[in-house]
């Protein structure tokens, strides 16, 4: 139970003074990479900051932007992951992963990595952005094709909820 | 006077062949569409599981030129008339109270539905490659700037002229405090610019405006001015009169994909799934907004959605789409049982909640009762009589130290918040079709009122995450979280929603809420 302000709050300021401990863009990617497996999507490993996650991410990402400003030239920020690896052909690796991919569980996992592991700032944005859409078009696809062939019941097995109550 | 050689020419060459004074605009339309870049090879930015043909037609073959024209006209009527006979006739203050409220709603929802069309239709030029579709969705993107900003005017008027300004001006400052809110940025915001471009169409062009724009922008005009508002009729017609063009353009998109291998394959679930969206927010809210927001009743709110929803929309408009593959939503029959209690059970919560919103709710006369329980059989015995009883504890006085919501806890019926929909439920309460279902994935649980949006949430559970307020607020008192939500007036301490329009009535302020102790807690923490 989280009884403090929305905006200004403990929780943010403690983060907000973890972020300012950033100082070169190793630390911020690292740091950035391992908040978002922990605190976001659905395969969060933990729900403890659900309220502020989304404002703690996007201040991280505020931080690895400048870091990033500040170490790369023009080449690199504009090819290069800020893990240093090529990201047309990170990028290329997980589409092919994806078009070879016929299990939309399986998709869907390749999806929300792809996102934890690139988004920008880490991947820049021209190559991200169309890997992206063509891994939603194809996770859209799988998921939309037979929707109705399963029960709900089948589709709650299948999701692997656990059920707390039904009327 | 003598005129140079080569103005002497000019005008021989003139007199034999003489400049056009006027052009058709067909012709011109033609002549625009050979300028026109590769779009075969155009790669749109979003994601969609659809092939759009590259010789899709628009029907309405418009041009920026007659466009404009054709707009400034409208506006210049409806701006006149604003500005000029209805201020004279001092037509805001002449508005019923209870339906200047609603106005606060309606208007400052439209012009987010609006807003995120702008955007909506932006995509889908980028995504469609034929050039007559792309300047369809262009011309619509015109449009939903304009719509916009006379939203937006309506309760300026509304704040410059009327009655109550407060939660007509700056609303969206509210935003957090109340679950109205996230509901309508579900179908206004999410379903129409987030996922598949095709299935935002469908939600926009297709079912938002085809299906509910009659319901919303037409009815609410004819309950407007039954209510005294003439404001509303003159902007919301003036809006009307574009949407039959944003109507086409959904045809369109259906057109434009009825060859591609994949609208049989996906189409029908799009369809589907945008109307269960679009629906069960606003078959319960519109309702609620007509027939609890106004003093002078049209018609019944089931006789209405029944009319445009149901025979309009799910049998003429979707079926002249037969051809193409499309098929009525399997999910119109459920929507039908709810648009006959549905509204009832959520103004029932809208009342509970009252203090979380941004503007004034009241409990229904006994002559509107009467209404209520002659054209719903069965309303007074499961609602009213609570209505009655809220209303002898002295629900509209602040002295009373009592609000609805506190009848809730004490009778053990809690209000539970749909994850897909974002609607409020009570299902020990309700007479409409919501049932109580609870998951708990990966540590988080998960709440859902129906089958069509629990098998939503299955099949893409990222796309659902938003939080409720009762995650949100859990154990925070409800004064502390208006006061730092903005839900106040300017004195700082009144509230802005109040639970009467009665204007000789005493207004609710943060003290009295906090005398009431009233702290948030989420009731699938006790599940």
């Amino acid at each position: 139970m989280a009884n403090y302000n929305i905006h200004d709050n403990p929780v943010r300021d403690e983060w907000t003074a973890k972020i300012g401990g950033l100082k070169t863009l190793a630390s911020g990617h690292d740091f950035l990479k391992d908040f978002r497996k922990k605190h976001t999507t659905p395969l969060r490993a933990t729900y403890d900051l659900e309220l502020d996650w989304g404002w703690i991410e996007c201040k991280i990402e505020e931080k690895v932007a400048l870091l990033k400003h500040a170490e790369l030239n023009d080449d690199q920020f504009k090819n290069y992951c800020t893990c240093g690896a090529n990201a047309q052909e990170v990028a290329d690796a997980v589409v092919a992963k994806m078009g070879a991919c016929s299990d939309k569980y399986e998709a869907e996992k390749l999806h929300i990595n792809f996102r934890i592991d690139c988004k920008p700032p880490i991947m820049p944005t021209n190559v991200f952005m169309d890997a992206d859409r063509l891994l939603g078009t194809k996770l859209m696809e799988l998921r939309n094709i037979n929707y109705y062939d399963l029960s709900l019941e089948e589709l709650r097995k299948e999701r692997g909820v656990k059920v707390i109550t039904i009327q | 006077m003598a005129i140079s050689a080569a103005t002497k020419a000019a005008t021989d060459a003139l007199a034999v062949n003489r400049a056009p004074t006027s052009v058709n605009a067909q012709e011109v339309h033609r002549w625009l569409q050979s300028f026109t870049w590769d779009f075969d090879k155009n790669r749109t930015k979003y994601p969609t599981k659809y092939k759009m043909a590259n010789d899709t037609k628009e029907q309405f073959k418009l041009i920026a030129k007659e466009y404009a024209r054709m707009e400034s006209v409208k506006d210049e009527r409806q701006f006149g008339s604003l500005q000029d006979v209805l201020t004279r006739v001092d037509a805001a203050n002449k508005v019923h109270p209870k339906w200047n409220e609603t106005m606060k709603v309606i208007s400052n929802f439209l012009e987010v539905g609006e807003y995120n069309a702008i955007a909506a239709t932006g995509m889908l030029w980028d995504s469609a490659s034929a050039p007559e579709q792309k300047n369809g969705y262009l011309a619509q993107t015109l449009d939903e700037i304009r719509h916009t900003n006379q939203c937006g005017y309506v309760n300026y008027y509304f704040t410059k002229h009327g009655q109550d300004a407060a939660g007509h001006n700056d609303a969206r400052r509210t935003r957090t405090i109340g679950p109205l809110w996230k509901g309508m940025k579900r179908v206004f915001s999410d379903g129409f610019i987030s996922g598949d471009a095709v299935e935002c169409s469908i939600n926009l062009q297709l079912v938002g405006e085809a299906c509910f724009t009659n319901p919303l922008i037409v009815a609410v005009t004819e309950w407007a001015a039954a209510n005294g508002d003439e404001i509303t009729p003159t902007v919301f017609l003036s809006i009307e009169t574009d949407e039959l063009r944003h109507m086409a353009n959904g045809y369109q998109t259906i057109v434009s994909i009825a060859n591609d291998e994949a609208a049989s394959k996906y189409l029908n679930t799009d369809l589907n799934n945008a109307f269960w969206t679009q629906q069960k927010y606003f078959t319960p809210v519109l309702g609620m907004m007509f027939e609890y927001g106004s003093h002078f009743k049209v018609e019944p709110w089931v006789k209405t959605w029944n009319r445009w929803v149901y025979e309009d929309w799910g049998g003429i408009w979707i079926g002249r789409l037969g051809k193409y593959g499309v098929e009525s939503p399997r999910s119109l029959r459920d929507a039908k049982v709810d648009a006959y209690w549905a509204h009832h059970d959520l103004f029932l919560l809208a009342y509970a909640l009252w203090p979380t919103g941004f503007f004034r709710l009241t409990l229904p006369t006994a002559e509107e009762a009467d209404w209520f329980e002659e054209n719903y059989p069965g309303w007074h015995e499961h609602y009213g009589k609570i209505y009655e009883e809220w209303r002898a504890r002295g629900c509209e006085d602040p002295n009373s130290g009592f609000i609805p919501l506190m009848w809730f806890i004490e009778n053990n019926h809690p209000i539970y918040i749909d994850r897909v929909s974002q609607v409020p439920f009570c299902p020990s309460l309700c007479k409409g079709a919501s049932t109580l279902r609870v998951h708990e994935y990966n540590g988080k649980k998960n709440t859902f009122s129906d089958d069509w949006g629990e098998r939503m949430w299955l099949a893409e559970p990222e796309r659902y995450e938003c939080q409720n307020m009762f995650e949100q607020y859990a154990g925070r008192e409800l004064s502390e979280v208006i006061a730092e939500l903005q839900g106040v007036r300017s004195d700082g301490k009144t509230l802005i929603a109040q639970p009467h329009t009665n204007k000789d009535g005493k207004m609710w302020t943060l003290d009295d809420i906090k005398a009431l102790d009233c702290v948030f807690s989420d009731p699938v923490d006790a599940l």
